[in-house]
């Protein structure tokens, strides 16, 4: 997998070096950020299979990183879509536990049927950013402080519903997050379809075009007929569904509702979008961009336990990566 | 002037005697573009010296060399007399040398005195900020200004003209040996530039030299002695002001002469009313009444802050009213968001292009297409060839200048702008078209390309609703003025009868003018 990833990067490579000197090269991937993403999967993976030719080249570990970025890849959909908007939402971690324990309490404690919790779980994700939406939108709090208290009020919300979690989740809630296809856990499938019908919404409807001109200018997208408190609730219901999507996947995959799940995840996600080039202006990213981004956050994870770094350096890593990645975001503001 | 400049006659006379400064043979080049080109100018003591020029011009860049901002590639500067070569802006303002930006460099939420004093704020002897002393300095230099603010006053509470004294009092307070003033009257009432001159006209008196950057030509006369005309980053020509016309300026300008002219044709009064706007209150409007017929243009004139810009939004959806009515071809219209009134057949260009009408990171097409989604997709999918189309026609219709349709809006002149907003309601064919300031910061050949595409519209039925605080535009575009103070509608005039002191007189509060 890795050499056909270096291929096809190589090969366009040296079909523009004939006509574009290294320095218009460089310039281009410095300036296109999904290319750029690539050039950097393809050398961290190419590092990665000489150091590390016994564990990290195997196809179990390519299943183990590729499960990895599931949840987040799922994730920074939705904050990609927000941030282009000019909005983000720190409540996901929160919302995630959120519709795991209300997917698993449906399921567990009241013997719901596992496709009506499972459903039932990722409505609930969707109620919580609807609300974060309508906080936002209506009474005209600005989505930092929102969400920030969202997080923390849902946290505590969830831990009163099931103190600790809810364990041994019945057979019949597995399937969703445990089948196997192809040799790749659902989780990974979703992802791929969530990131797919994103990428189409963001490229070819009018409706997520509209996110475009919120974030780049509010006042204007109003003043051109486009409805931007409405358009900005439908991304932060967008984003909790999503969030409630991952909730409930996690549960359904660990079969196991746990109260303290995606604590952090913002972090993780916000800086796979801005990896991907959204920025904290609003206005810009791609999905392409996120997923590359999501991917290449989670080889570094990869890479970090394949070389049996300790786990508190991942954090420190995903931190640094998030400032240089702003860094090189304001970078490019300041040369406009 | 003379009279605060006894000797300027002498002064003129004896040159090379001692200019303030003196910039030789500068240039300036930036990727692409030789924005300042072998420029050689210079300024005397006492000397209120006017700049214009188009927008991109090197008016900017050549100011900026001046304040120490931008370093030339090569030429050199004196200062009375001596090599003048700032490392950077604060090397400029030791050498006495300020520069006043259009947005000034203050910090809103700090009292004026703190933003005087920001950096530099003279301590006791325990080495805590003194803020008695603070105080006082800016009290005096408040009353040199006659400004009668209190320095404890937060600048965030000030309006922009009284900003804008602040900056000035903050250069005065660093002995200020020449002054440089960028646009500064783009955000100010009437009252708030008068005074601004008459401060200028003492700095001048203390031999403080003055370099004004400035758009508007009717300013030049009315405060400077000199004048330098830049055209594509060359000087084009230095006059001294009582020899010399605005026509001969605008000539030295653009290359060509431009006619603003009014227009003498008049609407049928037959015509079907598109607009009308009946005892319509709004705060800040208090009571406003208007028609606008089809293929009219109706221009809205009065002072700042009469309410003209507030009247427009509340047309648009962007303001809810009290009472009143807004009827569109004789139906009433309540919109609660600018779609409502689009989909009424309302466009609008907002006063505030940068903030409230562009996407400045975006394409000219994307630009252009932002109120025309439903016009470039079916069923909620975007074609985008159909954006291209579209963009493509308005480019050349409009003669929007740019290199091609994917540039950010960002990199295009003023005046391309502009047209660029134009475009985006121009494909919906609307009924009434609001422009607020439709030339405001655009260059003098821009300015009649957008008169011709308001008068082209006119001449195809479109209702025109405009907003000028340019009373020549108001006389050169309106075929009917209507004139509003404090928040009311106070009265109509006919361009072709009316003139400057007329529109002024019904616009000023009390009659006076």
């Amino acid at each position: 997998m890795t050499s056909t990833l270096e291929d096809t990067l190589a090969k366009p490579e040296k079909k523009r070096a004939r006509e574009w000197s290294p320095q218009k090269l460089a310039a281009r991937i410095a300036r296109d950020r999904p290319l750029m993403l690539i050039v950097l999967i393809a050398i961290l993976s190419g590092w990665m299979t000489i150091s590390y030719p016994e564990s990290f080249p195997h196809p179990a570990n390519f299943a183990a990183v590729l499960l990895d970025a599931a949840q987040s890849g799922i994730l920074t959909v939705g904050m990609m879509i927000l941030l282009v908007g000019g909005v983000f939402d720190l409540s996901i971690g929160s919302t995630l536990a959120f519709a795991g324990i209300v997917a698993g309490t449906l399921v567990k404690e009241i013997g719901l049927p596992p496709l009506v919790a499972f459903v039932a779980g990722i409505l609930s994700g969707t109620a919580i950013g609807a609300i974060n939406g309508f906080i936002i939108t209506r009474l005209r709090i600005n989505a930092l402080i929102t969400t920030l208290a969202m997080q923390g009020i849902l946290r505590g919300v969830t831990q009163l519903i099931a103190s600790a979690g809810v364990a041994n989740l019945p057979e019949g809630f597995k399937p969703f997050g445990q089948t196997v296809f192809l040799g790749l856990q659902s989780p990974f499938w979703v992802m791929l379809v969530v990131v797919l019908l994103a990428w189409f919404g963001m490229t070819r409807t009018r409706f997520f075009r509209q996110f475009y001109y919120i974030g780049s200018n509010r006042r204007a997208a109003d003043l051109s007929g486009i409805k931007g408190d409405q358009v900005t609730f439908v991304g932060f219901a967008i984003m909790g569904t999503l969030a409630g999507l991952a909730g409930t996947l996690l549960a359904s995959r660990l079969s196991n509702a746990v109260v303290l799940a995606g604590v952090g995840t913002e972090l993780r996600t916000i800086t796979a979008a801005i990896l991907g080039g959204a920025s904290l202006f609003g206005g810009a990213g791609t999905i392409p961009g996120a997923f590359l981004g999501v991917l290449f956050m989670a080889l570094v994870q990869n890479g970090l336990i394949i070389a049996r770094v300790p786990v508190f350096w991942q954090s420190i890593v995903i931190g640094v990566v998030l400032l240089v990645a702003i860094g090189v975001d304001q970078l490019g503001q300041r040369s406009k | 002037m003379q009279e605060f400049h006894p000797d300027f006659e002498g002064l003129a006379e004896s040159y090379p005697a001692a200019p303030r400064l003196s910039a030789h043979n500068i240039v300036k080049t930036f990727p692409g573009v030789t924005a300042v080109d072998d420029v050689t100018f210079e300024v005397l003591p006492g000397e209120i010296h006017a700049m214009v020029g188009e927008n991109g011009a090197g008016k900017s860049t050549l100011m900026h060399i001046i304040a120490g901002v931008y370093r030339p590639d090569s030429g050199h500067m004196m200062l009375d007399g001596r090599p003048y070569a700032p490392e950077d802006e604060k090397a400029a303002h030791r050498a006495g040398i300020a520069m006043v930006f259009q947005e000034g460099s203050l910090f809103p939420p700090l009292s004026i005195a703190e933003n005087i004093f920001a950096g530099r704020q003279p301590v006791t002897r325990l080495g805590l900020v003194d803020f008695e002393q603070m105080r006082r300095h800016t009290r005096e230099l408040l009353r040199d200004l006659e400004v009668d603010l209190e320095p404890s006053t937060p600048v965030i509470d000030l309006s922009p003209g009284q900003r804008q004294l602040v900056d000035i009092a903050k250069a005065l307070s660093q002995q200020v040996r020449l002054l440089i003033l960028d646009e500064p009257t783009s955000s100010l009432t009437i009252s708030e530039a008068r005074h601004l001159f008459k401060i200028l006209r003492q700095l001048a008196q203390r031999d403080v030299a003055v370099v004004y950057v400035t758009h508007r030509l009717a300013e030049v006369f009315e405060v400077a002695d000199r004048v330098t005309v830049l055209k594509d980053g060359k000087v084009t020509g230095v006059r001294r002001i009582a020899e010399t016309t605005a026509d001969e300026l605008i000539h030295l300008e653009v290359g060509r002469e431009l006619s603003f002219a009014p227009d003498p044709t008049r609407v049928s009064t037959e015509a079907p009313v598109v607009l009308e706007v009946e005892d319509l209150v709004v705060p800040p409007v208090t009571h406003a009444s208007l028609k606008v017929r089809a293929g009219e243009i109706v221009c809205l004139a009065g002072l700042v802050g009469a309410g003209r810009t507030e009247l427009c939004q509340a047309i648009f959806g962007l303001r809810q009213r009290v009472s009143g009515h807004i009827r569109i071809d004789g139906v009433e219209l309540t919109p609660r968001h600018p779609l409502d009134a689009m989909r009424a057949g309302i466009g609008m260009v907002p006063e505030d292009r940068r903030e409230g009408g562009l996407f400045l990171g975006m394409s000219v097409a994307a630009n252009i297409a932002a109120a025309n989604m439903d016009l470039v997709s079916r069923r909620g999918l975007i074609a985008e060839r159909q954006i291209e189309q579209l963009a493509a026609q308005s480019v050349e219709s409009l003669r929007i200048v740019t290199p091609d349709l994917g540039r950010e809006v960002l990199y295009l002149s003023g005046g391309n702008q502009q047209k660029v907003l134009l475009a985006r309601w121009l494909a919906r064919q609307p009924k009434l078209l609001i422009v607020d300031e439709p030339t405001r910061g655009v260059d003098v050949g821009a300015k009649a390309d957008v008169y011709d595409i308001l008068r082209n519209l006119a001449k195809k039925g479109v209702a025109l609703l405009v907003v000028s605080s340019d009373l020549p535009e108001v006389l050169a575009l309106a075929h009917r003025i209507v004139v509003m103070s404090e928040g009311r509608t106070v009265g109509e005039l006919d361009p072709l009868e009316a003139d400057e002191v007329s529109i002024l007189q019904l616009a000023t509060p009390g009659g006076v003018a």
